[in-house]
């Protein structure tokens, strides 16, 4: 079996996911070579287009002016976004492997880790609508981009993890219950700090 | 006996069941809700609170039958910013002629708790007719019918304030006497108007801490 | 004849069925108006100055469409449909659920019309005026005669665990909604709470959050019970956190409404009992959650032929996410950012919409062919539904999510200076974007319910007559 996984799979990913899901299944990629080679990469790029958009158009949530934030707020709100989607990639590969055990999925790290990533693609991807911070756009396009994320996690798990199409169904249905666990946390902790007096200036 | 062994009975016997059900599910209740139903402080008015005159008591209901509190809330946390955008954090004793409470639970527009005074009279009626003609972006629904009904229409005015005087409102039997006259000529609207006047107008900043 | 049996006796089951397609109706209707005031959010003229298209008016229907007439019949529905096979007798006072079934869609029909002519009590989740209030309470004891009736007679010795849910749901309901809605009458149309001000306020949202509690989560935990093992052909997987979970549940749960009111003038102590609470509340809430799921894991060759499983095993990550939320938004340095934004509306609808609603569907993909003795008339039909519940679900509450938190940020933001840093009018000119999400999302999801009813409609037009009889053996299995 192959341990590496090549970046064409990636954009292959965009014309045949079932083959590359099929191909997918068939390696036994690295944790650590995954991690470095993919994720971190991914996990970068869309904080960077938004520090681009935001630093260069301020972001517009509608009727109001254009809202900039002073650059070392900026670069700190970028670096927590990276570490946020780095977290977001590593738990969702911890927990996947973890609930492999209960539905008798493959259960090498390495190809949690290939797997999220490939999932997290089409998002990654549209990120690029980061570079015009307007919230209608990254709306437009961030949502359609989601939906394909969620196709291809119901689509590629079985596959990838080596189950049936039916348990696939159920494990994916629980990573979705993290995803919103972990996304929901990730809201009230943003909010708890600012009532802390961490960010934005509150009046509370 | 083990704490299955103990729930074979509960679940082996109906009467026992519901019986536990009614016990477990009250306790809260009793701790928690029961003694603030005899907590003075938060049935006594505060500053210059006094009873719904009959316009005012037209008024809100016609902001009940509206639903208004779907929309605006009636409750200043006591937040710098809240503070700031809305006046003078609601206290308790504001609110103790207040059947129902109309707090609410979300803003879709503003808060009103102390909108009183804040607007004239003729702002009020042109933005209730139609908000998009003194406020361009509102979504607010627009209320024209208000203009066109009688605020004493069901004639139940006096009825109102004697089952609010059973329910411990000072009421006069003079002002129930009069209430019916007070609304003569009065539509919905100019009721609804002289309710939002008064809203938050009895506690004066300097009753404030 | 095996002894235990009554000749000729069997399940009764019709009103179920009719509960059902009530069920089902209430559901698009109240979703359609769902759908609608969402469409005035973004274009407030959408009511065109009638007074029963009014938001105000309509948002009342909705909810009490939904909660009482979707929710509540395919309870009652699901109540009579286990309680008869967990008990092995059929119903007791048959009679008296075809009354329960017709006086709840008679008054909930009436009642939703006096909500659109503005009879309004403004007490969220009680807004039905108190002639309604009187109706409600006389079904409810009836409903309650039927179900412990049925208990009573029952043949088999432990009462199972869905009946605790169900009994628990029927028996605290009964208890806040009275409490609740005592008020003094003055025309048919208008009463006065018997309670004023903050303490009106504590009172209702001692209702209003265990309205949420025993009826949609507790309610659809005793649906998910009996539907979940049954699905999955296998027993719950532990007994043991079943028991545990439901008292812990039954008893917690009753002390979080205050967190509604945080920052209030009501009592801090109050206030400060109710997060404690809410934060204990998570530990039997996300327990159930693993039983459900631990069954189901083991199960999954029966979701080849079950679309009803997929919609059950999803509506466990949505209770998942809902019941985590909750608690998180019971914290007060979070409330404080969410309360009064749209970020409630969503947690509302995560548990609605991703819960109760797909729990329901779910159970009826596999009800409604029983109770008619056939198949689903469209197995392709029902996991295109599938899709658009989850799509339609997330966007939901991606959409309030951000006009939630960016709501809850900018109303308090301040500038260098100390100044608030935006209007009000301006925020609220920024929501379009969300609420066009949210509309679309509504959409999505109502389509997919009506995707639903012609299936369902479609299946139960191919019915045969069946009637399934008790088992015959009545040991007492311990």
């Amino acid at each position: 079996m192959k341990t590496v996984i090549s970046s064409w799979l990636l954009f292959r990913l965009l014309f045949q996911p079932t083959a590359v899901f099929e191909e997918l299944s068939e390696t036994r990629p690295e944790p650590h070579s995954v991690f470095l080679k993919f994720v971190v990469w991914l996990a970068i790029i869309p904080p960077v287009f938004a520090y681009i958009g935001a630093s260069n158009f301020g972001w517009r949530l509608g009727a109001a002016e254009p809202l900039f934030m002073p650059s070392g707020d900026l670069i700190l709100v970028s670096i927590i976004y990276f570490f946020a989607l780095l977290f977001a990639f590593v738990s969702t590969a911890v927990v996947a492997q973890w609930m492999a055990t209960t539905y008798g999925a493959r259960h090498s790290l390495g190809i949690h880790f290939a797997l999220v990533t490939i999932i997290a693609a089409p998002l990654v991807v549209g990120s690029a609508i980061h570079l015009f911070p307007h919230v209608f756009l990254n709306i437009v396009v961030l949502i359609p981009a989601l939906m394909w994320s969620m196709y291809l996690l119901y689509r590629g798990l079985p596959i990838v993890l080596k189950i049936s199409p039916e348990r696939g169904m159920l494990m994916a249905s629980a990573l979705i219950g993290y995803l919103l666990v972990a996304a929901v946390s990730f809201l009230g902790l943003t909010v708890a700090l600012w009532g802390q007096g961490i960010g934005p200036s509150i009046g509370i | 006996m083990n704490g299955v062994g103990l729930h074979k009975k509960l679940e082996e016997n109906a009467g026992l069941l519901i019986f536990g059900i009614l016990f477990v599910s009250t306790i809260g209740g009793l701790v928690q809700v029961l003694p603030s139903l005899f907590q003075e402080s938060l049935k006594t008015p505060t500053g210059t609170t006094r009873p719904y005159s009959a316009v005012e008591l037209a008024g809100r209901d016609i902001y009940i039958r509206e639903g208004c509190s779907v929309c605006h809330s009636q409750q200043i946390r006591p937040l710098l910013a809240e503070v700031k955008r809305y006046g003078p954090y609601s206290r308790a004793g504001e609110s103790v002629y207040d059947r129902p409470f109309l707090w609410g639970s979300k803003r879709t527009g503003p808060d009103l708790h102390r909108v009183g005074g804040k607007y004239s009279d003729i702002w009020h009626r042109l933005h209730l007719i139609n908000p998009r003609d003194v406020v361009p972006n509102s979504i607010m629904p627009a209320y024209p019918w208000l203009a066109e009904r009688d605020a004493n229409a069901g004639n139940d005015i006096h009825l109102k304030m004697i089952a609010l005087r059973k329910l411990g409102h000072p009421y006069s039997d003079e002002q129930i006497e009069a209430a019916p006259a007070a609304l003569e000529g009065l539509t919905d609207i100019d009721a609804l108007i002289g309710y939002l006047q008064i809203l938050g107008t009895w506690t004066k900043p300097e009753d404030t801490p | 004849m095996v002894s235990g049996t009554v000749e000729g006796e069997r399940y009764f089951d019709r009103v179920v069925t009719a509960l059902v397609m009530f069920s089902v109706i209430w559901a698009v209707l109240g979703m359609t108006v769902g759908v609608y005031i969402a469409a005035e959010l973004i274009w407030p003229t959408l009511d065109f100055g009638l007074p029963w298209l009014s938001f105000g008016r309509l948002r009342p229907l909705h909810t009490n469409a939904v909660i009482f007439g979707f929710g509540v019949s395919a309870l009652m529905g699901t109540a009579f449909y286990s309680v008869q096979r967990t008990s092995h007798v059929p119903l007791y006072a048959p009679r008296l659920a075809w009354f329960c079934c017709y006086a709840w869609q008679f008054t909930l029909l009436l009642g939703g019309l006096s909500l659109l002519a503005g009879w309004n009590t403004s007490k969220e989740y009680a807004e039905l005026e108190w002639p309604f209030d009187i109706a409600i309470t006389v079904i409810w004891v009836c409903f309650a005669i039927v179900f412990f009736g049925t208990i009573a007679r029952r043949r088999i010795k432990p009462i199972y665990v869905s009946n605790w849910f169900y009994g628990g749901m029927i028996i605290v309901i009964a208890m806040i909604h009275i409490v609740n809605s005592l008020a003094i009458p003055v025309t048919i149309s208008k009463s006065y709470s018997l309670f004023a001000g903050a303490q009106d306020a504590i009172v209702q949202w001692w209702y209003g959050h265990n309205a949420v509690g025993f009826l949609l989560t507790g309610g659809f935990l005793g649906m998910m019970y009996y539907f979940l093992p049954k699905q999955a052909d296998r027993p719950i997987w532990s007994y043991r956190l079943s028991i545990v979970a439901f008292w812990a549940f039954t008893y917690s749960y009753i002390w979080a409404g205050p967190h509604h009111l945080h920052y209030s003038s009501i009592p801090d102590w109050v206030q400060s009992l109710a997060v404690a609470m809410s934060l204990i509340l998570l530990a039997p809430s996300w327990a159930t959650m693993i039983n459900g799921i631990m069954t189901v894991s083991g199960a999954s060759q029966k979701l080849r032929t079950d679309p009803a499983l997929k919609f059950i095993v999803l509506s466990l990550a949505f209770y998942g996410l809902a019941t985590f939320e909750g608690p998180m938004l019971a914290i007060k340095s979070v409330n404080v950012i969410s309360h009064y934004t749209d970020w409630t509306i969503g947690h509302v609808h995560s548990g609605a919409l991703g819960w109760n609603a797909l729990i329901t569907f779910g159970t009826f993909y596999f009800l409604v062919p029983r109770l008619v003795g056939t198949v689903l008339y469209s197995v392709r039909l029902a996991n295109i539904h599938f899709w658009m519940a989850l799509a339609g679900t997330m966007l939901y509450i991606l959409a309030m999510w951000g006009a939630g938190v960016s709501q809850g940020l900018l109303w308090l933001s301040l500038d260098e200076i100390g100044e608030l840093s935006f209007s009000f009018k301006d925020i609220m000119a920024s929501m379009p974007p969300y609420y066009a999400l949210r509309f679309v999302a509504g959409l999505v999801f109502l389509l997919g319910a009506v995707l639903m009813t012609y299936n369902l409609y479609m299946t139960i037009r191919g019915r045969r007559t069946i009637h399934v009889r008790p088992p015959a053996v009545t040991s007492h299995q311990v």
